[in-house]
């Protein structure tokens, strides 16, 4: 069966769309192979963006989709999530990086940057085209924590976790816990006491 | 410290330490050595007659050697646990088989000289890393202030010490040297911090209102006194702080902006030259006690314990959170939570709200029956698993291990051995994929066929 797949290229204001020529881009890259659908917008993940990629894989009947934008580390997620609403497995996708990998150290070389943003589209093109639904597995949790360190910090972790209704373990090295705090004498800015 | 000693879920253990850190995020095996207190806490009540008895005195630890301490002892009183620990090191029963008051004397028959070291096993979801800081160790860099020589040049750490009322002193500020009431104080600040040349490029962020207390403490307690303050700069940014130092200054404590160059003893004097940056000139001031704010380090045994549970560290030593911003209680290690000054030098206010976090981050873990992996992780194809094994070597999350399968070679059953994969140990970084010379290891969502794709589109 063909690949449908959805390109769907992000402006970031004038991040990326201040530096190349974005419509220019669309109009280069949906003509490759496998593309059903492009568009642009001015921010793909604010919520009316995400909107647009639901509407798109319904009308337009996607089975993948390649957001051209930022970098993975931050809205992989975001759009795993917004192609799992529109019923396609979350790993149906791939990002293309045009900003950090691409505008924004190109700013000074608009047409060169232009270039290497549509190479950037071909291969997250190709990448997607070949990617298989995936399937998270699932473990068990054992209820039951273990803070290493029995200063302010750890035993304000304990507390915390335990009033939340959950075991801890509070290991300390010393044979009395308090940390450097049970060293000190009254604590700024409002002197209490620290012990 | 008695809330959390005395919590229903916590269970506490000092004078304990984590020796081994296996599994992964909900699914650790952690074990323990408690160290042999030689008292055997369920029967000591705490009474202190063994302390009060004990006839050999050592430097204490706890009042960073300036006092004496017993060699079964207390660290301070309202210690939690309340009840002591034999110093075996130094205590006489150890080191030459006589004496043994502590156990003739003890009422309830709860010292145990034939106490061992015992190890324990736990199964836990979420470890939470609270190690802590240790003070920078000023005295093997800093010459101008006497490598450590002058008596009377001590650390913010000392001064605490004595201006704690439970402490050494009773409250009392004195001369280390002599005893008597310092009339002159000099602090200098960022010994350590935000010198490249001699100590750490960072900020240790308490220092300015720690030293703006201590100035602020020896003008309240001591009649007639002088506080002199050298500072590079003075941060203040929190609530209340700037309040806080601005008091100080109107109690009169003097802030010199400047560097002091040279400490030396003259007489039973403290001088202290420097320079006030802002007037131009140099200073010179006589002084009873200098001060001094050392600069927070990674506690001691923080890098041994960062490889026990495969806790990045950043270029100073300190724990690596996943994220400056977005993830800062989290590590890369799922499963594993950051809390307080391993992160990264702070003073208390924001330990705290940091350790609250980070328990929220463990709980909204532990509320979960079972957790989802990333798919994204390593698959062995087996039929082309030549079981080399080169995988198991360069994986750094021990999550590849050896399995026996059972083939039909000409109808016979043959046995071989293959690489396999923890799914919850995995973590996807591909370096399996890379070794494999048969190209048996892929990780899903980056195949190698994937991967190629993409090179191949990209060289067209």
């Amino acid at each position: 069966m063909a690949k449908r797949i959805g390109l769907f290229v992000c402006w970031c204001g004038s991040n990326i769309g201040g530096v190349i020529d974005v419509p220019k881009v669309v109009e280069i890259t949906k003509n490759f192979p496998g593309v059903a659908y492009a568009t642009d917008y001015k921010y793909m993940c604010s919520e009316p963006g995400q909107d647009t990629i639901i509407k798109a894989i319904k009308e337009h009947n996607l089975d993948r989709v390649v957001v051209a934008s930022c970098t993975p580390r931050l809205h992989e997620p975001t759009f795993r999530k917004t192609i799992a609403k529109a019923g396609l497995n979350p790993y149906m996708f791939e990002m293309a990086n045009i900003r950090e990998q691409c505008t924004w150290v190109h700013s000074d070389d608009k047409e060169g940057a232009t270039q290497k943003a549509i190479a950037l589209i071909k291969r997250a093109l190709a990448k997607v085209s070949r990617v298989e639904p995936l399937f998270e597995s699932y473990i068990p949790v054992t209820k039951k924590a273990l803070v290493i360190g029995g200063g302010i910090a750890g035993m304000q972790v304990a507390i915390d976790i335990a009033d939340a209704g959950h075991q801890v373990i509070l290991v300390e090295r010393e044979p009395t816990i308090g940390g450097k705090m049970a060293m000190l004498d009254k604590t700024f800015p409002t002197l209490d006491c620290s012990a | 410290m008695v809330a959390a000693a005395q919590h229903p879920n916590i269970q506490l253990m000092t004078y304990s330490e984590v020796t081994e850190v296996n599994g992964y995020i909900g699914n650790f095996e952690v074990t323990i050595r408690q160290k042999p207190r030689y008292v055997d806490h369920k029967l000591c009540t705490g009474c202190g007659t063994c302390t009060e008895k004990c006839p050999t005195k050592v430097p204490s630890e706890y009042d960073l050697g300036i006092g004496n301490r017993k060699c079964i002892y207390i660290n301070f009183p309202q210690a939690v646990p309340n009840k002591p620990v034999i110093d075996a090191e130094n205590c006489r029963y150890f080191k030459t088989g006589k004496c043994g008051v502590c156990k003739k004397i003890c009422p309830t028959g709860a010292v145990d000289f034939e106490q061992k070291e015992e190890f324990i096993t736990e199964k836990v979801g979420a470890i939470v890393m609270a190690t802590g800081f240790d003070l920078f160790n000023w005295e093997d860099a800093y010459g101008e202030y006497g490598y450590g020589r002058f008596k009377n040049v001590i650390t913010g750490l000392h001064f605490e010490r004595m201006s704690n009322a439970s402490g050494l002193t009773g409250g009392k500020i004195i001369r280390p040297s002599d005893g008597k009431e310092p009339k002159s104080v000099v602090f200098i600040k960022c010994v350590g911090s935000r010198d490249e040349a001699k100590g750490k490029e960072y900020c240790s962020r308490a220092c300015c209102m720690y030293t703006a207390k201590h100035a602020h403490q020896v003008i309240d307690k001591i009649e007639g006194s002088s506080a002199y303050v050298f500072y590079m700069d003075v941060r203040t940014p929190g609530k209340a702080y700037d309040e806080f130092y601005r008091r100080t200054v109107e109690e009169g404590a003097q802030y010199i902006r400047g560097r002091v160059s040279k400490i030396y003893e003259s007489g039973d004097k403290l001088i202290v030259m420097g320079t006030d940056t802002l007037l131009g000139r140099p200073v010179t001031v006589e002084a009873d006690l200098v001060v001094l704010a050392t600069a927070m380090v990674p506690s001691e045994g923080s890098d041994k314990i960062a490889q026990l549970v495969s806790c990045p560290t950043d270029k100073d030593g300190f724990f690596a959170e996943a994220h400056p911003k977005l993830r800062p209680v989290e590590t890369m290690t799922g499963g594993l939570f950051l809390a307080g000054a391993c992160q990264g030098p702070r003073d208390i206010p924001d330990t705290v709200s940091q350790a609250s976090g980070a328990a929220v981050k463990v709980v909204a873990l532990l509320n979960n029956d079972q957790l989802a992996t990333d798919p994204m992780i390593s698959q062995i194809d087996e039929k082309m698993c030549s079981g080399c094994l080169v995988c198991k070597g360069v994986c750094p999350y021990k999550a590849i291990s050896e399995k026996t399968i059972t083939e039909r070679i000409g109808g016979k059953p043959v046995e071989r051995v293959v690489a396999s994969v923890n799914t919850g140990l995995c973590q996807g970084c591909g370096n399996c994929t890379v070794a494999c010379r048969a190209g048996a290891a892929n990780l899903k969502g980056f195949t190698n066929q994937q991967v190629l794709a993409e090179v191949d589109t990209l060289c067209r």
